[in-house]
């Protein structure tokens, strides 16, 4: 399984196994995935429901453990570190968007942005950050609460942070779950641009093919296991693979899955 | 109520045992509090009635005079005594089989180590030892009986204090220090002693010489009946043939009258004090009961918006989370009676074995003290529920639909105009109370006024507060103290609620600091003010207890060659115009020399034996003045007219009235002073001074001789006694503050599951978010402080004044820096100790799990 040639890897598990629960209830979320994860590039995970794309993810980002296998940011190997550690690697290297409940309540949208910098006593790249606000335009909110903000926009201030300290890679875990088509849409476009323009990289987990389409490359997850992947996606093609899972899925007995 | 609302309240209840961990905690330490009191009261109460009644089982009348002298502040009224003579009389009266003096009077055991036994408080008494085992209320334990001059049985419980065991000799003072040899130890009523009360019995000779004026009086006389007759026929029998001015009554009366002295003087001030603790106790329990109930309630909205929705009815979702409240409130009010009455039972075992002699007897649990701490209980758990719960009743059904939101109002202008309403009209209240005319009931409206002003204002002054207590931490702990200071910031009325608890905790930690410091500083400014001498010669523990000090001493001092002028002060009684008053017993023309007096109108010496000098305020209230007659009735019956030859300014230590020696000869009991103050000849340096009055005093029983500064300490000595007992009282109400502010933590914390989770994804360590949490904890603590030690500061102030327009004497106020320092360092360290194990739980928190949380 190669990705574009000559490209570092930002991140990769190898032979990544997670179990949920033991005996009878146990439920193999992942079972023997190896992915590489190109640096400088915008990947999706994509799969249905109970896939373990999300598992995944919060694996790779060290978010969670393996119960087998490796899971690797850059060439440091996270099975390796300890809560602390594995903290100040997210705080350090690793950047997060989530579906809902990105931003601190009390923090206005300035400090939310630069929360993880601050965490680490670091000093703030004030360019870095008037580039990214730029970016995400939202420079005339800098000082509001998330309160008072759209959905839409604090999910862009979410962006904005995630980049703020120029990590290594930035996980997106259904970033435009909660919005409607047009600020997923901003959002998005956010991610692609960060991308593109400043050589980051992003992992997006998402059900939605039109998501999906905003990304270099998919990788396609079903029951635990690596499907397929997909160069250059489109919404159209991204939905016709995923027809055929959900066929077989189908067809397939349920099987308990995770969210 | 139906069976549906009380499964919901119930199951919930099961769900979140946790929660209620707090509310339980609360309410359980007052109810024990309150509950341990009650038991411990009603049994200490039973016990002294079984001693009492066992210790005058024998007795079937006392004899003694009709009439009684009450000064104000004194809850028994002085006697005269008996002729000794009547004795014969009465044991040749038909029905009567045996009667015997009973001469009661101060007499202080010196111990082994030449301390003197006891005299902090309980008296220190001594009498003849009557031979008529039943008719003595101590029974001889071991040992025999006093026979001859110098011998004398002691009550266990003292002989133990003082190291002293049979056969021993020492001193008793009476106050002349008299040699005396134990023989034989007694017991009171089956105890080692009437509590702390110390005898030594004595011959009857013995007694007559040391303790009373002149032989042949005692106190009373005790009368046995002979067989078939009973108490009220006896008394029925004496009463005829008895003098005019002496009456008789039962045994039974008259250990019911000593049983209501001890209660009176001693027992019920106990049991209010500690009453008085637990209600303190019990109101900051409200304030976490119903903070508590406030977050649940609040966190519960889109539970209680669905169930609304689903079609119950307001009322039934009030019921709901009131029968969680009474669930809770009855659990913990039963838990708490248990835990006081296992209190009771503790302190019983414990008592006696750090030397208080705790009558024996089992505990008794009236239904009072059963009912009443349930029924508080439940009352201020279903009174602090009462409010969160019409709340939840109010939760509108769309309410489930919308994303919840927690309660960040509290800081309205309505809350500002009501609570500063509060605030203007308390310090009105108190400043016409303190300043224009006196009033204890304006100055304690006043008090309670600024206490609801304080708890209203909370939430208004929160914001401002956290924001500038909290300043430096953004500067000191970076984003962790600045996240910390705006989460205390969020709700400022939960903020409030829980500091407040805390709040009035601390006020009263103050009020007590700050009362207890002008108590002091007053005790200076009267010494240094009034006292002219070199040196004080005082009895021990400030006149209270104690024999006192021999008559004889001042003199002896006067004599000495370094000494100027020795005056001693006494003590005596007499109805002035038909009012009770204490009277100084001295030489005036010393008394001017070693007290300052102030301005004197009239001469001081020349009083003689019918003269009377008065303090400015007395004379001024009953309208006497220089060459007016006062007429002076005295225990003995007598009258005498004394013209008022001097009025003085300055009372605090000198007394309202002054007579002299001379004048009080002829009704004079136990002679004794209670100070002596000595002025040095010009050039005698202090040590020397000193070192000679020691010297010469030593052949007195040894009293401690101070300079002013000394006196004057030894003097607030008591205070601080009190004061570490009060603290120790308060502990438990600033122990429920502080669980209080854990549990509003640990529900907070809850509440911001998913915003812990996403702190920690995005790279906050264990540390930083224990650190945060802890620093909120500790702001909210320095809220309550701060707020606590302003109220108590104010609330100290207005005891202060209110006392000093009061009394006579002048109040001095003062803030102690140090004190309140301590305090104020001790609330914020506990603030960072509530905080440790929410502190704990919210590290522990799984990353994962809560970004998940819904």
């Amino acid at each position: 399984m190669s990705t574009a040639t000559g490209t570092a890897t930002a991140a990769r598990v190898v032979d990544a196994v997670k179990v949920y629960g033991a005996g009878d209830t146990a439920v193999r979320a992942l079972d023997g995935v190896s992915v590489d994860f190109a640096a400088g590039r915008f990947t999706a995970i994509m799969g249905p429901s109970g896939s373990g794309k999300s598992t995944l993810m919060h694996c790779a980002a060290g978010l969670d453990t393996l119960t087998s296998g490796s899971a690797f940011i850059g060439g440091t190997d996270l099975s390796a570190l300890d809560d602390k550690r594995l903290t100040l690697l997210r705080r350090d290297r690793v950047g997060f968007v989530f579906q809902a409940y990105n931003l601190l309540p009390t923090l206005t949208v300035a400090e939310n942005i630069t929360l993880p910098i601050d965490l680490a006593g670091g000093r703030v790249d004030q360019q870095w950050i008037d580039a990214l606000v730029d970016v995400v335009g939202l420079g005339d909110r800098l000082h509001h609460r998330p309160a008072e903000l759209s959905g839409g926009q604090q999910q862009r201030v979410a962006v904005a942070r995630a980049f703020a300290g120029r990590p290594e890679v930035v996980f997106a875990d259904e970033p435009t779950g909660n919005l409607d088509s047009r600020a997923g849409e901003e959002v998005l476009g956010l991610l692609g641009r960060a991308v593109r323009q400043t050589d980051r990289t992003v992992v997006m987990v998402t059900h939605d093919p039109v998501a999906a389409a905003h990304a270099d490359e998919v990788v396609f997850l079903a029951d635990g296991r690596l499907v397929d992947r997909m160069a250059a996606p489109t919404a159209e093609k991204v939905l016709d693979r995923m027809k055929a899972f959900d066929a077989r899925t189908t067809a397939d007995t349920s099987r308990g899955g995770t969210p | 109520m139906n069976g549906a609302t009380a499964r919901i309240s119930l199951s919930s209840l099961r769900a979140h045992k946790r929660r209620f961990a707090g509310t339980f905690t609360a309410v359980l330490l007052g109810v024990a509090f309150l509950a341990g009191t009650l038991v411990m009261g009603d049994t200490l109460k039973a016990g002294f009635n079984a001693m009492f009644g066992s210790a005058a089982a024998g007795t079937d009348a006392v004899v003694r005079s009709a009439d009684t002298i009450t000064t104000p502040g004194e809850s028994q009224g002085i006697r005269d005594s008996v002729p000794t003579s009547l004795v014969d009389r009465i044991e040749q009266l038909p029905g009567v089989a045996a009667a015997a003096p009973s001469i009661q009077g101060a007499g202080q055991l010196v111990g082994k180590d030449g301390d003197p036994v006891g005299g902090a408080g309980p008296p220190t008494l001594a009498g003849n030892w009557i031979d008529d085992p039943q008719l003595n209320p101590y029974q001889l334990a071991e040992g025999r009986a006093p026979q001859k001059s110098g011998e004398v049985v002691v009550n266990r419980g003292a002989a133990e204090t003082g190291g002293l065991k049979l056969g021993d000799t020492t001193t008793l003072r009476t106050p002349d220090p008299v040699e005396v040899t134990i023989v034989g130890l007694a017991t009171f009523g089956g105890a080692d002693g009437m509590a702390q009360v110390t005898f030594t019995g004595m011959t009857q000779a013995d007694a007559e010489k040391y303790l009373t004026p002149e032989p042949g009086q005692a106190s009373t006389i005790s009368v046995r009946a002979g067989p078939g007759v009973g108490q009220q026929e006896l008394v029925d029998a004496l009463n005829p043939v008895l003098p005019k001015g002496v009456e008789a009554i039962t045994g039974q009366a008259s250990a019911a009258e000593n049983t209501d002295m001890i209660s009176g003087q001693f027992l019920d001030l106990f049991t209010t004090f500690l009453l008085v603790f637990s209600g303190i106790a019990l109101l900051v329990a409200t304030f976490s009961i119903h903070n508590t109930f406030a977050i649940v309630v609040a966190q519960r909205t889109r539970e209680n918006a669905l169930l609304r929705a689903l079609g119950a009815s307001r009322r039934q979702v009030v019921h709901a989370t009131l029968i969680e409240a009474a669930a809770v409130a009855v659990l913990a009010s039963a838990a708490g009676l248990l835990g006081g009455i296992g209190v009771a039972a503790g302190l019983q075992a414990l008592f006696p074995a750090i030397g208080f002699p705790f009558p024996e007897g089992d505990l008794v649990i009236t239904i009072l003290s059963m009912v009443l701490p349930l029924a508080v209980g439940v009352l201020v758990c279903l009174g602090s529920a009462l409010l969160p719960a019409v709340r939840a009743g109010r939760t509108a059904p769309l309410a489930a639909l919308r994303e919840s939101q927690t309660d960040d109002s509290g800081a309205s202008r309505r809350r500002a105009v009501i609570g500063g309403a509060f605030g203007a009209l308390a310090l009105g209240i108190t400043l016409v109370g303190v300043l224009v005319s006196p009033s204890l009931v304006l100055a304690g409206t006043g008090a309670v006024l600024a206490l609801v002003a304080f708890v209203v204002l909370g939430p208004v002054a929160s914001h401002r507060a956290v924001r500038i207590l909290g300043g430096p931490l953004d500067r000191l702990r970076g984003v962790t103290g600045g996240l910390a200071r705006r989460n205390a910031l969020r709700s400022p009325k939960r903020t409030a609620a829980t500091a407040s608890a805390l709040m009035i905790g601390v006020a009263v930690v103050g009020l007590f600091t700050v009362f207890a410091a002008s108590l002091k500083a007053t005790m200076d400014q009267t010494v240094s003010r009034s006292f002219a001498g070199d040196v004080a010669v005082s009895a021990p523990a400030f006149g209270a207890g104690g024999s006192g000090l021999s008559p004889r001493l001042a003199p002896a001092l006067a004599d000495l060659p370094e000494v100027e002028n020795a005056v001693g002060l006494g003590r005596g009684v007499a109805e002035v115009n038909g009012a009770g008053r204490q009277l100084t017993v001295t030489d005036p023309a010393g008394l001017a020399r070693g007290f300052d007096l102030g301005t004197v109108d009239g001469s001081l010496t020349s009083l003689g034996g019918d003269g009377i000098a008065l303090a400015r305020d007395e004379a001024d209230q009953r309208g006497l003045e220089v060459g007016d007659t006062a007429r002076l009735a005295f225990t003995d019956g007598t009258q005498q007219p004394f013209t008022v030859r001097a009025v003085f300014d300055r009372s605090e230590l000198a007394g309202d009235y002054v007579i002299t020696r001379e004048a009080w000869a002829p009704h004079r009991t136990q002679d004794s002073d209670t100070l002596v103050a000595v002025t040095f000849k010009e050039g005698v340096g202090s040590d020397d001074g000193r070192a000679a009055v020691e010297k010469a005093a030593a052949v007195y029983g040894g009293p401690e001789v101070q300079t002013r500064e000394e006196y004057a300490q030894s003097a607030a000595g008591g205070i601080d006694m009190m004061l570490t007992l009060v603290y120790a009282l308060l502990a438990l109400a600033v122990l429920i503050a502080l669980l209080g502010i854990a549990n509003t933590l640990t529900l907070s914390v809850h509440e911001r599951t998913r915003e812990l989770g996403l702190l920690r994804s995005v790279g906050q360590t264990r540390a930083q978010l224990r650190a945060m949490v802890r620093w909120e904890s500790v702001l909210v603590a320095a809220f309550g402080t701060a707020g606590g030690l302003a109220l108590g500061g104010f609330l100290g102030w207005i005891l202060v004044k209110a006392s000093d327009g009061a009394s006579d004497s002048a109040f001095a106020f003062a803030l102690p820096p140090l004190p309140l320092t301590v305090v104020a360092l001790v609330g914020l360290l506990a603030g960072a100790v509530a905080g440790l194990r929410p502190a704990r739980r919210a590290a522990r928190l799984d990353v994962l799990r809560a970004i998940a949380t819904e």
